[in-house]
């Protein structure tokens, strides 16, 4: 028991802090991956896992199907970390670097502020060609993202419950403007996307230095579903192999942290 | 009411017909009482010649010609009456009219013993509506109603009702009923709705959409209804602060589901019986498509009984079971049984007996309920025979449990759900107001309160129109 104490005392209360959370669950709430999870959510979802794997904090998948009905802002992923709960890719990191699990805490402010910017940036236009691609492009909707969003409802929810969200998304789509886009423009703005990863990542390892930062989580997460996803059509995963560090980068991430 | 006119032979006196609600006229008797001619006016042998129905827009022939029908069967005066009268209740029983007129008369030429039945009828209005304030389980609201009376000729009723309730209920929806075979007892109804109510006990809220059909029949017992019914739920949790195990359940589910119900109801007053019992039964199967499968039985009787000095004595018994068909399933927390409150469990919160998850109730598979009432007139009886005979003192006793049976485990379980149970007793004062809700205020001890319970002892107050 003293060896414990004199180590706190040397070290400051945040080990004893360290030590609670880990004994508290962090539980990570998303729809179930194989049949029923939509594409947007699916790269939300990765994000969140990979910087809670990069930041070391111990967590488990629980998968239900109404984990968006169970979100507290009604957006997968969530976690629940004793009583608490928390939605989003953001107030997840902010949470975590709370309890002191912070993949950019080496890095200067200013490059963090950058950072925080260029995640916002990125997961705004991939987001959104997420959203266009699953729910606005014909094929894709009719074949792959209706028949997952309504999986685990009976008939007749299983037509209304994905004709309801498409309406969302068509009417979120076209407060951004993206509504009126061709699939065409919509893959050219990804490519643009994609150029810049490119162009930042380089040679390097990781995107902001010799550790991996939220950009990272943030990026593989939709660089894995823009690489991986089967959709009618196949629009984006041809477009991910002309940026050859992108793929490596998405591998390597993928091997480190997810086996 | 209408008033059956029968017009008498110019000579003679003449008996009071039987019937209640019938006038007879009688013409003034002569002064000479030698030449009175006495007529029992019930066994004048009748031939009906002709039945006229006066004042038909929408309603069909069909439908009336079948009522009207027997009476061309009659053959003495007092059976045409009978069967006048019996036409007339019958018709505005399906909804046809709102008023009847029978006017009795001889025939015009005057053939023997030939007389003409006139029947002048008021239909109703095309639509009509109105506003009213209706009570149940402690809230309040207020019913914006259009309804369209007798609308295909046959006595079919449609309505569309808007409601906004207190707690922040509200809800629209349709209603549609057709009489069968010209029986106003047996009928076919369906309804379609939307409604949304929050449910801050159990810290949910939820928006039903439903769609349901149903058939009630009387059968020489009671009163049967058979209802389909499909629901889409959309729950959600209320607030920040609601447990887990509530939020989990949070999402969409259909329910399609069939339930019969038998009622025997011989009660004289809804709201404060004296006199009459009121049994209910009913038994509901969840699982034809949708994903809610349970099954469901519920049942209620109460029995109430006039004693001397104007008090009343009333015992109720309430019970439940519900039990999930798929083993891996739980039972959704809009299908569960909940207790407590002034309505059920007096000396209670609002749904605040049984399995709490911070401070959400839970509900339980089953319950059991048990209550004994005396009522009396207030003490030295003030404004006796007006307005405090609306008030009334009341003694009680009440006592139940709420709890999840486990059926791999039932002798044990069973023992524990009908000994572990919650009591109180208590008094106040029981205001009827009129057959629309009744108001409680009662000084309530809670004597056993099982862990997680909310009691709340002391005074109390309840609104509405079914208590237990």
């Amino acid at each position: 028991m003293s060896g414990v104490l004199d180590f706190s005392e040397a070290s400051g209360s945040s080990i004893l802090s360290v030590s609670q959370k880990r004994s508290e669950d962090v539980i990570l709430y998303q729809q179930y991956q194989v049949e029923q999870i939509t594409l947007p959510d699916y790269a939300q979802c990765l994000a969140v896992e990979a910087f809670l794997r990069m930041s070391g904090l111990n967590f488990r998948v629980e998968q239900r199907t109404n984990a968006a009905d169970m979100s507290p802002t009604g957006k997968v992923p969530f976690i629940q970390v004793g009583s608490q709960l928390i939605a989003e890719f953001e107030p997840i990191v902010k949470f975590a670097s709370s309890k002191g699990y912070c993949l950019s805490k080496d890095l200067p402010d200013q490059s963090v502020a950058e950072m925080w910017a260029y995640v916002s940036m990125l997961d705004n236009i991939l987001s959104n060609a997420e959203h266009y691609v699953a729910w606005m492009v014909p094929d894709v909707v009719a074949e792959v993202t209706k028949p997952r969003y309504g999986c685990a409802y009976p008939w007749p929810l299983n037509w209304i419950l994905p004709w309801m969200k498409q309406r969302e998304v068509h009417h979120l789509m076209t407060i951004k403007e993206w509504a009126s886009k061709s699939l065409e423009e919509v893959i050219g703005e990804v490519r643009i996307c994609l150029r810049a990863l490119s162009e930042k990542l380089d040679k390097k390892t990781f995107f902001l230095g010799p550790k991996p930062t939220e950009l990272d989580a943030v990026v593989f997460g939709h660089i894995y579903i823009l690489l991986t996803s089967k959709l009618p059509g196949s629009p984006f995963n041809s477009l991910v192999s002309e940026f050859d560090n992108l793929k490596e980068f998405c591998k390597r991430i993928e091997s480190t942290y997810f086996f | 009411m209408g008033a059956v006119h029968a017009k008498a032979p110019p000579s003679g006196t003449i008996r009071d017909s039987q019937p209640t609600g019938i006038k007879t006229t009688s013409t003034p008797v002569s002064k000479k009482e030698e030449n009175d001619v006495k007529l029992n006016i019930d066994k004048l042998p009748v031939r009906v010649q002709r039945i006229v129905v006066d004042g038909l827009t929408r309603t069909k022939d069909d439908i009336v010609i079948k009522e009207i029908k027997p009476l061309l069967n009659a053959k003495t005066f007092d059976e045409l009456v009978h069967l006048s009268y019996n036409a007339k209740v019958k018709m505005e029983r399906l909804g046809l009219f709102k008023n009847v007129v029978i006017a009795i008369d001889v025939s015009k030429d005057h053939r023997e013993n030939g007389y003409e039945v006139l029947f002048e009828v008021q239909e109703f209005r095309r639509v009509d509506g109105g506003i009213h304030t209706s009570i149940t389980n402690n809230d309040g609201s207020l019913d914006f109603q259009v309804k369209m009376p007798n609308i295909l000729g046959r006595g079919e009723r449609f309505s569309l009702d808007y409601t906004v309730g207190t707690k922040r209920t509200h809800g629209y929806g349709a209603y549609f009923k057709k009489p069968l075979n010209n029986n106003p007892d047996i009928f076919f109804g369906t309804t379609a709705y939307q409604f949304y109510g929050e449910y801050p006990w159990s810290g949910y809220k939820q928006t039903d959409r439903g769609l349901a059909f149903d058939l009630t029949f009387p059968t020489i017992l009671g009163s049967h209804n058979i209802q389909w019914e499909g629901v889409w739920r959309d729950l959600r949790a209320l607030t920040r602060d609601t447990s887990f195990s509530v939020r989990e359940q949070a999402g969409h589910s259909l329910k399609s589901s069939l339930k019969h119900t038998f009622t025997i109801d011989t009660r004289d007053n809804l709201v404060l019986p004296t006199a009459g019992m009121l049994w209910r039964t009913s038994q509901e199967y969840a699982g034809l498509g949708g994903n809610v499968e349970f099954a469901k039985q519920d049942g209620m009787f109460q029995w109430n009984t006039s004693l001397p000095l104007d008090a009343i004595f009333q015992m109720s018994l309430a019970g439940g079971l519900m039990r999930t068909l798929d083993p891996n399933a739980s039972v959704s927390i809009s299908d569960r049984f909940f207790l407590g409150g002034p309505l059920t469990l007096r000396g209670f919160n609002l749904k605040g007996c049984g399995p709490h998850s911070h401070d959400n109730a839970l509900g339980a598979e089953s319950y059991w309920l048990a209550a004994a009432h005396l009522y009396s007139p207030l003490p030295f009886r003030p404004g006796k025979g007006r307005f405090g005979e609306l008030f009334k003192t009341h003694f009680f006793i009440n006592a139940g449990n709420l709890c999840n049976l486990d059926f791999n485990n039932l002798g044990a379980s069973f023992q524990d759900f009908a000994t572990n149970m919650r009591w109180s007793y208590g008094c106040g004062v029981v205001l009827c107001m009129g057959r629309i809700a009744r108001l409680e205020l009662n000084y309530v001890v809670p004597m056993r309160v099982q862990k997680g319970d909310k009691a709340n002892p002391g005074l109390q107050f309840g609104i509405g129109i079914q208590f237990l």
